[in-house]
């Protein structure tokens, strides 16, 4: 008696490709010419080059805003421009801090009070390396 | 080592955290999260190291506070504007002994400071407060911080920064070309 085998069993499936998905999307005419000038600028010969780089820049203007990070353009002058984006700023962590309550003695406020209202003291050194960094 | 400063999240790991301090670390492992998400009592920053993104290297704590004006002595307020004095407590800043000398704690200090100017810029602050332990003074005056007199003469040495100092820094470290 012959053997049969069952044959329902499925063939080997090629490895899965990942999946491209395609983009397109209504661009106003003035929105068009300025991706049309970028790309120019920055010798992108496709949209999928011109997006891919976007994307990126983006990417990681989300991850820093949500590390609490500020985006800033500095001048050679050191005149800064922040980069602020309401939707940047939906993934911004609460900045602020809870308020508490500190005992302090008489000679304490006074002494803070001398302190506070005196002109600043120029910066320290270290306090100078540690605004840099 | 790439260290990055965030703000402490639930599943971070401290419990191995050991700076040499016991009250510190029993902050860090018992409390820190409780008083962050619960009591909204203080704000715990951590250094973590990229490569082992839960361990916890160093912490700081924020929180703000303020002085009503009439708390002050009459004869001191002649020089201070006619409100209440807002003020940044840096309430506990700590280094694993395994990451001594190496700049962790600078970096810890160096953020809060930037944390600091940012929330002087939101809501307003005038000085940072630091409760520092007599040991740590010299180190703490070297980024600027003065201490105050009046406080018990043992314990912790609280300790004065005027903001516009730290913001005067922030424009002096901005490289001139």
């Amino acid at each position: 008696m012959a053997l049969k085998t069952r044959q329902d069993k499925k063939p080997p499936q090629p490895p899965k490709r990942s999946r491209k998905s395609k983009f397109q999307a209504d661009l106003a005419a003035a929105e068009d010419r300025m991706v049309r000038g970028l790309k120019q600028e920055l010798q992108l010969n496709s949209n999928t080059d011109f997006l891919s780089d976007a994307l990126a820049l983006f990417h990681w203007a989300v991850r820093e805003r949500k590390r609490g990070h500020h985006i800033f353009s500095e001048t050679e002058t050191g005149e800064r421009k922040e980069l602020v984006l309401p939707r940047l700023e939906r993934v911004a962590p609460e900045l602020a801090l809870p308020r508490v309550e500190i005992p302090w003695t008489a000679r304490e406020l006074e002494s803070l009070a001398t302190l506070a209202s005196r002109e600043p003291a120029d910066p320290t050194e270290a306090l100078l390396r540690a605004m840099r960094g | 080592m790439a260290v990055l400063i965030r703000r402490l999240e639930e599943h971070d790991q401290v419990e191995l955290f050991d700076c040499g301090d016991e009250p510190l670390n029993n902050y860090l492992r018992r409390h820190a999260w409780a008083n962050q998400q619960k009591s909204s009592i203080g704000v715990t920053y951590v250094a973590i190291d990229e490569g082992a993104p839960r361990t916890v290297l160093g912490y700081f704590t924020l929180a703000t506070a303020s002085v009503p004006r009439e708390a002050f002595p009459k004869k001191y307020v002649r020089g201070l504007p006619p409100y209440d004095l807002p003020l940044i407590l840096l309430a506990r800043l700590a280094v694993d002994r395994r990451f001594s000398g190496k700049g962790l704690g600078h970096a810890l200090i160096s953020e809060a400071f930037k944390i600091a100017l940012r929330v002087a810029d939101d809501v307003g602050c005038r000085c940072i407060i630091a409760d520092v332990y007599r040991d740590r003074i010299d180190w703490y005056a070297r980024y600027g911080f003065v201490a105050l007199e009046g406080g018990a003469p043992s314990g912790p040495q609280r300790m004065f920064l005027d903001i516009r100092t730290v913001r005067m820094a922030l424009k002096g470290a901005i490289p001139a070309i």
